[in-house]
């Protein structure tokens, strides 16, 4: 059918006007459980590093109830706002952008969990991770026991690595091998866990600073490895304050 | 989506509702006019998310969902839509529509819509939701172009869901997450790693063409 | 360098076709013949070359949360807290629509014989998803201006290295004897699969 072009501009302007507000309609109404959506999903995540989390609970008042959480620097030291003032909550770091920062430069979130409702009680500490996988970004969270030595459960999280290869570092059984791995040797010295090249590494050749690969997926764990010993280096001031503060307890015990 | 199909019935006593020329709309794209192995549209943003039945599933309702209502408000204003705009308000239409799925998505199926990314956004360039409003929504009633949009969607549907059946099946050993060869006992099944490549998803689309093709006789001029 | 990686990646490693089964449509379709297959391929590498960047413009300017501020006067009201991103897919599609329209006049100005033998694909390069998926995954990823570009250029360079190699194939496949069933669409499924094993071989490389 051809139209004058004064009935086409109108015809676009008016379904542009109704398109665009529906839309906007939708949108605004879906932020907020969209909002909720990805809260959630990224506060089942951090608490599954520590415990079982049925996928489909809502896991926000068991976060409350069991979760605090501090933002540290590079040095260890807590920061308290950001740069415009603005009071940081270590669940609201952007990790990706934090990432893009010079090390000395980015903010670093850490978790503790501890029994519920009493915060002196911790029974972990959850620290985050990021780094390159072979196509993307990959993340994750590893807690640490008090000891601050002894792993007590990790989790990890991919942007794009190839399914079935390198996409099973978000698997359940592999995620387990890191349970009760040590990231210090018996010097004090911080050495993180390793994954192996292979699968199906005998039994002798592991120890307690390493874990079985992921065959056919040799790039993404050596990704996992870095993005490991990198960030145990820059928790490594905070986890010896920890530490310390651990002794001095228990020297004034003695 | 049977049910919305049943709301929107133009009462209309002369010819029933299933009519044997409406069967037809429905019918042919599931296997002799199939729009993927027949009509080779529509390829192009449905195999990445197949290495899993779940996304694909959500896929294949999403593109259900976006061809029914395009091909319904298209058809509505088949006879308002200037001809020389009309393939960018098709695309208007599709764009607002995916949009819509991509935010209901988001805030209520966060894992799928994390996985799925930028491939709900390419439902928008998906050949045949354009190729049905050309073809058949711009030229008939609402109720018909549903119908039509409804069986090319099911064919469609059902040719992604066979190839993630096999690619999750052979490439993780899984069937909707489920572990099938470590439930019957065969814990030690070599799962192809290929298979969950995008290799896997040309290989096993090849095969399913390969064997439609040759139960129904169709072979391709060149 | 790493644009230079970017550029490797985008062709080789996460090539549209091969990784994302991005333009198979037009893949399919236009790939009898190497020498429609190169004009198309042409034509592909010179929208999304412009696209990108536009779409990555688009984006960081209007579309992302705050985005507005950063160019409006603050006399206005304040902008940082406006999110336009749904409107992402809207606005992209009306871009590449646009630049298609463009290339098909310049086209069709300057090589006539090109613009008769790509015919109706022209217009079809709009909904080549390649177009649209390089915009979105450029959002996805964040990357700078000059990245988006790079990208947006080496998506489309491994696009039409993938629809040459492909129709380069088939004219020679004319003469072979291929079963029934698998003629035309079978068979050149099951070539662009063993050509993406051949390309897994760039997997991991990085400078």
């Amino acid at each position: 059918m051809q139209r004058s072009n004064t009935y086409i501009i109108i015809f676009s302007l008016v379904l542009t006007i109704i398109l665009g507000g529906l839309l906007s309609l939708a949108s605004v109404g879906l932020r907020p459980a969209q909002k909720i959506a990805e809260e959630l999903s990224a506060k089942r995540q951090i608490l599954s590093a520590v415990m079982e989390v049925d996928p489909n609970a809502n896991v926000l008042p068991i976060f409350d109830e069991r979760i605090s959480s501090v933002v540290i620097d590079s040095e260890g030291n807590l920061i308290e706002s950001d740069e415009k003032g603005n009071p940081v909550d270590a669940a609201n770091v952007d990790l990706e952008k934090q990432f893009k920062l010079a090390p000395e430069e980015r903010m670093f979130p850490v978790f503790m969990f501890h029994e519920e409702g009493d915060p002196e009680n911790i029974t972990a500490y959850i620290f985050a991770f990021y780094g390159n996988g072979l196509w993307d970004n990959i993340w994750g969270y590893v807690a640490l026991e008090t000891d601050m030595n002894t792993i007590a459960g990790a989790v990890f999280d991919h942007a794009g690595e190839t399914p079935g290869l390198g996409a099973r570092i978000t698997e359940q059984q592999i995620e387990d091998r890191y349970k009760g791995k040590n990231i210090f040797n018996d010097q004090g010295e911080l050495v993180s866990v390793d994954m192996l090249k292979s699968e199906n590494n005998p039994p002798n050749a592991l120890d307690e600073h390493n874990i079985n690969g992921l065959s056919g997926a040799t790039i993404t764990a050596k990704g996992v490895n870095k993005m490991l010993e990198n960030y145990f280096r820059y928790y490594l001031p905070y986890i010896e304050k920890i530490k310390g503060k651990d002794k001095k307890i228990a020297r004034s015990l003695n | 989506m049977a049910e919305t199909i049943e709301k929107k019935v133009v009462k209309k006593p002369s010819e029933p509702l299933l009519s044997k020329r409406r069967k037809k709309f429905v019918i042919d794209p599931l296997s002799d006019d199939n729009p993927i192995t027949i009509q080779v549209l529509g390829i192009c943003s449905a195999l990445a998310v197949t290495t899993q039945l779940k996304p694909t599933l959500v896929m294949a309702l999403s593109v259900t969902f976006v061809m029914i209502f395009s091909s319904l408000f298209i058809s509505l204003l088949r006879n308002l839509i200037p001809t020389r705009v009309r393939i960018i308000v098709q695309l208007a239409i599709i764009a607002s529509l995916v949009s819509l799925v991509n935010e209901v998505l988001h805030a209520y199926a966060f894992d799928v819509y994390k996985q799925l990314s930028v491939f709900v956004g390419l439902i928008i360039t998906n050949c045949i939701v354009m190729g049905r409003l050309e073809a058949f929504a711009m030229g008939n009633k609402p109720y018909d172009s549903m119908l039509d949009a409804f069986g090319s969607a099911m064919g469609y549907s059902w040719i992604i869901i066979a190839v993630a059946f096999f690619r999750e099946l052979l490439g993780s050993g899984k069937l909707f997450g489920f572990a099938v060869f470590d439930t019957i006992g065969w814990s030690t099944f070599p799962t192809n790693g290929l298979m969950v490549s995008p290799v896997g998803a040309f290989i096993i689309l090849g095969l399913i063409i390969w064997v439609q093709r040759a139960k129904m006789g169709y072979v391709e001029q060149h | 360098m790493e644009l230079i990686n970017i550029g490797i990646k985008s062709i080789f490693i996460e090539n549209m076709i091969f990784a994302y089964f991005l333009g198979m449509c037009s893949y399919l379709a236009v790939s009898k013949k190497v020498s429609t297959a190169f004009g198309l391929g042409l034509a592909v590498i010179f929208v999304l070359l412009f696209t990108v960047p536009v779409n990555w413009l688009l984006d960081e300017y209007v579309l992302k949360e705050g985005a507005l501020a950063k160019w409006m006067p603050a006399a206005l009201g304040d902008f940082t807290e406006i999110n336009l991103s749904f409107l992402q897919f809207i606005m992209f599609i009306a871009t590449i629509a646009a630049m298609v329209q463009l290339v098909e006049m310049v086209i069709e100005k300057f090589s006539p014989a090109l613009y008769g033998s790509l015919g109706i694909f022209l217009p079809l390069i709009a909904v080549n998803c390649a177009i649209l998926g390089s915009s979105l995954f450029m959002a996805q990823r964040d990357y700078s201006l000059a990245e988006a570009t790079v990208f947006g250029f080496g998506s489309g360079i491994g696009w039409f290295l993938a629809i040459i190699a492909i129709s380069a194939f088939r004219e020679k496949l004319k003469y072979s004897n291929v079963p029934d069933g698998l003629k035309g669409l079978g068979i050149t499924m099951l070539i662009t699969g063993l050509m993406g094993i051949a390309f897994m071989s760039f997997m991991g490389i990085s400078i």
